[in-house]
């Protein structure tokens, strides 16, 4: 167990103590402070999603949204269907559309539309990462064919509206039943749910970042030349990242809309899409476990922000981004790995070699910042 | 280690936590207002893509609840605003349409622009039997319990237009619309009454919302030669065209635009000289001569600004909000609950600045539909003006589905 | 046939549109390798400064052109020295610090002057049409055509023909070695990241009267532009110019067969397989990058 799987696990167990008990307990058990809170909970995972392929391989995915819309229309189409109780949705009704489209037939199951969720995804990404990777795309590249991509998928699904319901997305839906349990989203046991996935999430990205896989990934992301010339199949491993990265988004977006109802297409934004790579960026894309409770942080401070400055706080955030990119660039995962390195090193001076934790707990420095 | 980057780090991160700590500070429940006051929400974006209309729309709703307070409230109680900003986004406006309801306990909210926004909040609305005050024209088609729906519906808004249309300009429509539901609700209903009057469909195309290049549209309609252009772009897109026929030098006169959606907001941007000659269809314009308009423009221009304008949607924020107060006062002061709001705001009528309006039992609004043609200054000319007032029917368009008192109504 | 050269039109004015707004971001993702997404909102700035000089002095467009480039770079300028000039040796960081800058910009806008849609006029000599047998042409669109061309020429004259030019050129190429022989790359780096901004604002300007003016109108404007830089090649002029002409017309000509919103898909889903093997686009520079 290396030093840094260590600390990684010190930090899990904290924070599955403060989700789990610290903060149901500050709210109160109140249904729908819990709702809230259950909405960055979910946010966390795509964030952390994207650490995995940024943070992990050095691929920035700028088209995460779709991924994440991806999951969350399969889930809506399937709460659709529930509501719509084995007549037409109503939106198809008023598109002229005169019979269920066969892409909606297997949503009727939840065991398929689960599947569909992380798989879809999963594949749509593996196509990408194929087209991208096997021409050894690298660097701003991947964000711009990920960026064009997503802003082509949101316009063909809003273009789409006899099946997607277009602009205003699938709205009216029904609660989910989860084997014979009726989820109230305001309840405390769908807060622990979501709270259960974001563990559940984290515990992967952990067992990835730590495995070899994740050590060849991280190869990878300091000299793609130098990993091949070992032996390894560069494009291979990037996919397959590529691909747990789309999946778990796909995860993400499933529980967004079971949070908040409803379904939409900016789900598929850019806007949304950048917000997504902001909280990774402020918690710290190096982890996990940091990229999530970055995502929890920034969308609670916009939560409060705009509870006090109704007409400022979005000007204040982008401050804030800002000025967290410019000095804080590790997020605050690589803050509070310098402060340590002050509280434990003291005056040492710089360049001193010997100090162990310093090789292990910190990044290799020669790296080009990506 | 880099010291200097490390100090460049705490420092940022204290800027932050300054500049935000008022807000993490405060307590994560505000306590709700029992006795002294009423809280009712607002929801109407201020910064984003359709706050160019929305915030005209919370400053009307915000100026009639001053007016209401200063005149001594309900029951003796001030009404307490509560201004949340969902920044043009569906998924904010869920969030805070929930903070409004269930954290703040308001007892109504007043929000929206665009159906999208509409329909994110109404599970919320829907599961908390709240009460969702929604001022704008909207594509009919749903009949909700727990929204007060104060724009007009297909039917009001296109029934008298059409056949005059055609009587003054002739069978021959060219549509163009966003690519969303509204437009294409409106073309569809417009299509029934086209073929029931003798009209006929040109061309009918979408454009994505906010697109802003209609060169394509524009050399179709000289290609065509519609008689009518039918107009349900919105915001954006609509000052675009606008300015982009004017450059064309299409003819108004032959080849109107007649639009649903554009109002004295979008005038403003296009310019007096682009705009002139073209209609729009709506209950309500700037210009209308009734005692309570003048008040309302009034007070609205000294309060925002000389140059500030009010329009069909604005309007019925500020309309909607006295309706709310009126059904308050209905109410046993003891007992104000959004649902006891609603069933004392059935069947109120109110002078409104564009006439008397009515709310009927399926929580639509009865209203004046008038047609104006818009002059180089900015403000419209009513050429025609409907004799009574029409009754909302948001399932016009749908045999056999009717929205009443009960709600959807089969058959 | 009329509808036909007409739609070929349309595209070419659509080409220089794009052109005129991703020449700038051309210029400072050439030179600099900074994705700058907040190139829409010095758009936006360039547009809100036509409008408050017309509103405030009575300048029209056209007048007002010197003095909107001049206060958009200077904006530029701002921004360069404070905050990019820290983020050249990570260059995805910059995706996020300009994206934040474009927030705050757009913030600021509406704060002060509103989220309104203001009204900017067209020059009025530059009104009306001009007609070729059955083709239509907008005086205004003929302008930009031309003017956008101009800028481009200019550009191009900039970074042959002067001693700037000659030092931006160097730097370009090797960074290290043109600090030796006595060049300032701080100094050439800020006065381009001034330039490539001044020329969004003047984007900006000349827009105005065909769309809308609000805060949030550049946010659209930066995906567009950026695809044309990229497909077009890196630190090549031509290839911008090759780019926004290509999807200029690509989506003209998507948009009679289709309509417009399948032709924007068509023409992004091109756009992914050019990058895919074409990643260094149309015409890509020579210089080691």
């Amino acid at each position: 167990m290396t030093v840094r799987l260590f600390y990684d696990l010190i930090a899990l167990v904290i924070f599955a103590l403060v989700i789990v008990f610290g903060v149901p307990a500050l709210m109160g058990f109140d249904g729908f402070e819990l709702n809230t809170f259950a909405r960055y909970l979910a946010l966390g995972i795509v964030s952390l999603a994207l650490a995995l392929s940024w943070g992990g391989a050095g691929l920035l995915n700028l088209g995460q949204a779709a991924t994440f819309g991806m999951g969350s229309y399969a889930m809506a189409m399937h709460l659709k269907l529930k509501a719509s109780g084995g007549t037409l949705p109503d939106f198809m009704g008023w598109n002229n559309v005169p019979e269920l489209p066969l892409i909606w037939v297997p949503f009727h199951s939840l065991g398929v539309t689960l599947l569909a969720g992380l798989l879809v995804p999963a594949f749509v990404g593996g196509l990408i990462a194929t087209f991208m990777f096997r021409a050894r795309i690298a660097g701003v590249f991947v964000a711009i064919i990920s960026l064009a991509f997503l802003v082509a998928f949101q316009l063909v699904v809003i273009e789409q509206q006899g099946i997607t319901g277009g602009q205003n997305g699938l709205t009216g839906l029904a609660p989910l039943t989860l084997f014979g349990w009726s989820v109230d989203t305001y309840s405390v046991g769908f807060y622990y749910l979501v709270a259960g996935c974001l563990m559940l999430a984290i515990t992967l990205g952990l067992y990835l970042t730590h495995s070899k896989f994740g050590l060849i990934l991280r190869a990878i992301r300091e000299d793609a030349d130098r990993t091949r010339f070992f032996g390894y199949d560069v494009a291979s491993y990037q996919t397959v990242i590529f691909c747990i990265s789309a999946a778990l988004a796909g995860w993400s977006g499933m529980l967004y809309t079971l949070v908040l109802q409803f379904a939409s297409p900016t789900y598929m934004s850019v806007s949304f899409s950048l917000a997504i790579v902001i909280w990774c960026a402020v918690g710290g894309r190096d982890s996990v476990i940091a990229a999530a409770i970055g995502a929890i942080l920034v969308n609670l401070l916009e939560g409060r922000l705009s509870d006090v400055f109704a007409e400022g706080w979005s000007l204040m955030l982008g401050v804030i981004f800002v000025l967290v990119v410019m000095f804080i660039p590790r997020g605050l995962h690589g803050l509070i790995g310098d402060l340590w390195h002050v509280l434990s090193n003291g005056s040492r001076k710089e360049g001193h070699p010997s100090n162990k934790s310093d090789m292990q707990s910190k990044p290799v420095e020669t790296r080009q910042e990506n | 280690m880099k010291r200097r980057k490390f100090l460049g780090g705490i420092g940022a991160v204290g800027t932050a936590s300054a500049l935000s700590a008022p807000a993490l500070l405060s307590t994560l429940s505000r306590a709700s207002a029992q006795g002294s006051d009423i809280p009712v929400g607002l929801l109407f974006s201020l910064t984003g893509s359709v706050a160019v209309v929305e915030s005209t729309l919370h400053d009307a709703a915000l100026m009639a609840i001053e007016e209401i307070n200063a005149a001594g409230g309900v029951h003796g109680r001030q009404l307490r605003p509560i201004i949340e900003d969902p920044a043009s986004d569906p998924a904010t406006y869920a969030d805070r349409s929930r903070r409004l309801m269930i954290r703040d306990k308001c007892v109504s909210v007043f929000g929206s622009y665009t159906s999208a926004s509409r329909q994110a909040v109404l599970p919320v609305t829907e599961q908390r039997k709240n009460l969702y005050w929604y001022p704008t024209l909207y594509e009919g088609r749903e009949c909700s319990r727990n929204v007060m729906y104060g724009g007009a519906v297909p039917n009001q808004q296109q029934d008298e237009l059409i056949p005059w249309a055609i009587e003054n300009f002739g069978p021959r429509f060219y549509m163009i619309g966003n690519n969303y539901v509204y437009p294409k609700e409106e073309n569809n209903y417009c299509k029934t009454l086209l073929a029931k009057h003798g009209g006929e469909v040109v061309h009918e195309e979408y454009v994505p919302l906010g697109h802003s290049d209609f060169s394509s549209v524009i050399n179709r309609i000289r290609a065509e030669e519609p008689d009518v252009i039918f107009g349900t772009v919105v915001g954006d897109s609509d000052v675009a065209f606008a300015r982009q026929y004017h450059a064309a030098e299409l003819d108004p006169a032959k080849m109107p635009t007649i639009s649903l959606t554009r109002s004295e907001v979008e005038v403003k941007a296009i310019g007096g000289e682009a705009a002139a000659g073209h209609l729009s269809s709506a209950p309500y314009f700037m210009g209308t001569q009734t005692p309570e308009n003048e008040r309302f423009v009034e007070s609205y221009k000294s309060r925002y600004g000389g140059d500030q304008v009010t329009h069909f949607v604005s309007e019925a924020a500020y309309f909607q909000v006295y309706q709310f107060k009126a059904a308050l006062e209905k109410l046993d002061p003891a007992n104000i609950t959004p649902e006891a709001i609603r069933d004392a705001a059935v069947g109120l009528t109110m002078a409104a600045p564009q006439g008397e309006v009515l709310i009927d039992e399926n929580l639509h609004t009865h209203l004046w539909p008038k047609i104006g043609q818009w002059q180089s200054n900015g403000q419209a000319e009513v050429v025609l003006q409907s004799q009574e007032r029409v009754a909302p029917l948001p399932y016009a368009a749908y045999e056999g589905q009717r929205c009443t008192g009960q709600g959807l109504v089969q058959g | 046939m009329d509808v036909i050269l007409n739609q070929l039109f349309a595209g070419l004015s659509m080409a220089s549109i794009l052109l005129i707004i991703a020449l700038g971001l051309a210029i400072i993702y050439g030179a600099m390798g900074v994705i700058n997404l907040a190139h829409g909102e010095f758009v936006m700035l360039g547009a809100y400064a036509a409008w408050a000089m017309q509103t405030h002095a009575g300048f029209s467009i056209i007048v007002a052109l010197p003095f909107v480039f001049v206060a958009v770079g200077a904006v530029g300028w701002i921004i360069e020295r404070v905050i990019v000039q820290r983020l050249y040796h990570r260059p995805l960081d910059t995706i996020l610090a300009t994206w934040g800058i474009g927030i705050v910009l757009q913030q600021l806008v509406r704060l002060s002057v509103g989220a309104e849609s203001r009204f900017v006029k067209g020059p009025e000599m530059l009104s009306g049409n001009t007609q070729i047998g059955g083709l239509f042409m907008s005086n205004y669109r003929i302008f930009l055509i031309a003017f956008s061309l101009a800028v481009l020429m200019a550009t191009w004259a900039l970074l042959t023909r002067t001693e700037f030019g000659m030092k931006l050129r160097a730097v370009i190429q090797n960074r290290q070695i043109s600090e030796c022989y006595g060049i300032e790359a701080k100094h050439v780096y800020s006065i381009t990241f001034a330039y490539g901004a001044g020329l969004a604002g003047i984007a900006g300007a000349l827009i105005t009267p065909l769309f809308s003016t609000v805060p949030t109108m550049g946010t659209g404007l930066v995906v567009d532009a950026f695809l044309v830089v990229i497909v077009g090649g890196l630190g090549s002029l031509i290839g911008t110019a090759a780019a926004s002409a290509l999807i200029g017309e690509a989506t003209a000509l998507f948009s009679l067969l289709m309509n417009d919103t399948l032709g924007r898909i068509a023409v992004l889903a091109g756009i992914i397989v050019l990058i895919r093997f074409r990643p260094r686009g149309l015409f890509p520079s020579n210089t080691g990058r």
